[in-house]
């Protein structure tokens, strides 16, 4: 399955690459492109938030083995929710992550590595639900639900072995 | 995560429900989504609901009347109820009202589905908490036997078949225990964890058989409401025991071999099949070779459910267990009854032994049952039971009645010597005279 990643915004140079390179299977190869300015037509000025359920029905539907994803450094909105790190239509192959609350509390200069593992596992989240996964009991798989940005720390880049069997099943590999 | 409970979302905002349907969705629930209180109620008659994520203001019906018409539709649902900051005194008020917890808009992602969790938590043990009380409540009472003679052979067949799929027709004359040894063949078998489902197909019009078997959809007859699981489906996991098959109805018949066939049953009214996989148990007072060759009963049904015949004897061809069966009853009664009685008097438990018993247990039950409630003694006497009446008052010598009165009241008493005295209007010296001349000893 290959990943289309839109950089959506502002983007700190290498970042949607370097989560490119980090992705698990079956997400080997795509690209990295600009989605130019969708961002602007579903940003909220009154929440300083973008409505990230209108901005996923925006992404371009991507062609047959492909999945899009796109990345963004703008707040995510999902209304009644005040905030999400992303959405994802389940099995629909379009999604959006967001790293805006996924920075850790100390500044460091963008891309800091703690940013990128976070934003990693975020986007691998993100992917998982293209593709028709549902989240994961198991703490350190990509899938289990994190809520807060610590939580993502617990995680790690990867499926857990159900979730991979799940795949392989779905994807007939 | 999987989870098979299932939520309803309530919202007049479009995007409201399809974000907390997608977002819930992620988390394996199954959701589904309605715009008003009215849709909301067709869809907890259609398809029911565990979990009500109820939006309080809307135009028509509005969260709180809507949360007061659900609970007719769906009395264990989990109500939650969403809300503005503005609204958040009614939200109080529908707390007062029965719901669950509220939550004030917009969410946070992580109050919202805690509290989700929290309530999908609550249901899981609710449903578990009832499983465990109706299998509790439908657990086997063992059979009361003393396992010689022909039910010694019973006993051997129930623990060769009990274990394997195999269906079972349980022959036996009405009130010989077949409900219980199908019970006792259930909690022996792999499906003991499983579901008992009892159907009496003999007390139930066609129609209503039909329903009470394959379930129906909303609206397939007037009356029908919302949807109904049948007991086969019920009994998915499980053993399904249909009493009294001999009376199911020719047409009845024809479905019940398809299903038993296919393991596929489709509810009445509707047309999506569902798979269940259950053992059959069935019983019958009938003679079905007889009913067969009659043609009152379909030869293929008949050779479907008559895979392994077990022949319950008559109460009267099983002497040795009419004494356990009535100190078991006995046991019974009194602890629901609250009364102290300790056993039979030997002439009670002779009674018990002479009479034939053609009402079988289901007689005997009912025999002890009016002894427990006659009795004042601490035992049971044969005169407690009406079929040992004896001979009648006016046969009998003035010894008799007097021997009969005075034990009569001695049991009344508790064996009270002074209070027996005091009802029989003589004194205790008197009376232990008259104990000693009739051979009357406290029990």
């Amino acid at each position: 399955m290959k990943v289309r990643l839109l950089v959506l915004g502002e983007s700190p140079p290498g970042l949607a690459e370097s989560v490119a390179r980090s992705l698990p299977w079956p997400f080997t190869g795509g690209s990295v492109e600009s989605g130019g300015a969708l961002v602007e037509h579903c940003y909220d000025r009154h929440r300083a938030q973008v409505d990230a359920s209108r901005l996923v029905t925006l992404l371009e539907p991507p062609p047959p083995g492909w999945t899009a994803l796109g990345v963004t450094g703008h707040d995510l909105f999902m209304p009644p929710l005040a905030y999400v790190f992303g959405v994802s239509e389940l099995a629909g192959r379009r999604g959006v992550v967001s790293w805006a609350r996924l920075r850790p509390e100390v500044e460091e200069p963008l891309p800091s590595p703690h940013l990128l593992q976070r934003l990693t596992v975020e986007a691998v989240h993100e992917l998982g639900h293209t593709v028709g996964l549902i989240h994961c009991v198991v703490p350190d798989c990509a899938m289990h639900r994190s809520l807060f940005a610590e939580a993502v720390d617990l995680k790690l880049p990867e499926y857990c072995p159900a979730c991979t069997d799940m795949l392989r099943a779905s994807l007939g590999g | 995560m999987t989870h098979s409970v299932r939520i309803l979302v309530v919202d007049d905002e479009q995007h409201v429900r399809s974000s907390l349907a997608a977002w819930f969705r992620e988390d394996g629930y199954d959701v589904t989504v309605a715009g008003s209180g009215r849709e909301a109620l067709q869809a907890l008659a259609r398809d029911g609901a565990d979990i009500l994520l109820v939006d309080i203001k809307m135009p028509g019906m509005d969260g709180l009347e809507l949360q007061r018409k659900a609970r007719e539709l769906a009395p264990d649902a989990t109500v939650i109820i969403m809300t503005a900051y503005a609204s958040v005194e009614t939200a109080v008020e529908a707390l007062k009202d029965g719901a669950y917890d509220y939550v004030v808009k917009p969410f946070d992602p992580e109050a919202v589905s805690r509290l989700v969790r929290k309530a999908a938590e609550r249901y899981t043990l609710m449903r578990e908490n009832r499983a465990l009380r109706e299998r509790l409540e439908s657990a086997a009472p063992v059979m009361i036997t003393a396992g010689t003679g022909a039910m010694g052979e019973v006993l051997e067949l129930v623990e060769q078949v009990a274990p394997t799929d195999t269906s079972v027709l349980i022959t036996g004359e009405s009130g010989t225990g077949k409900e219980q040894l199908a019970r006792l063949i259930h909690t022996k078998s792999n499906r003991r964890f499983g579901a008992f489902a009892v159907v009496n197909c003999g007390a139930l019009a066609e129609g209503v058989l039909e329903s009470e078997l394959f379930g129906h959809e909303r609206g397939a007859f007037t009356g029908a409401v919302a949807r109904h699981r049948g007991k086969i489906e019920l009994a998915n996991e499980g053993t399904l025991f249909l009493d009294e098959i001999g009376d199911v109805p020719a047409k009845v018949q024809v479905d019940l071999l398809r299903v038993l066939q296919e393991r596929i049953v489709t509810r009445v009214g509707g047309n999506t099949p569902v798979q269940v996989d259950f053992r059959l148990v069935t019983a019958t007072h009938r003679d079905l070779e007889a009913e067969v060759t009659a043609e009152r009963f379909r030869d293929d049904f008949y050779f479907r459910i008559n895979v392994f015949r077990i022949q319950l004897p008559p109460l009267r061809e099983r002497p040795d267990d009419v004494p356990l069966l009535a100190q078991h009853f006995l046991a019974h009664y009194a602890r629901q009854m609250n009364r102290r009685i300790d056993g039979f008097s030997e002439d009670a438990l002779g009674a018990l032994c002479a009479y034939p018993w053609p009402g079988n247990v289901r007689e005997l039950q009912n025999a002890i049952e009016r002894a427990v409630v006659v009795c004042r003694g601490s035992q049971i006497e044969a005169g407690h039971f009406p079929f040992a009446a004896g001979p009648r008052e006016e046969d009998l010598t003035l010894e008799r009645v007097e021997e009969s009165h005075v034990r009569r009241m001695l049991a009344a008493s508790g064996f009270n010597v002074t209070r027996a005295a005091r009802l029989l209007g003589i004194d205790r010296v008197t009376l232990y005279n008259k104990m000693k001349k009739y051979g009357i000893t406290k029990p």
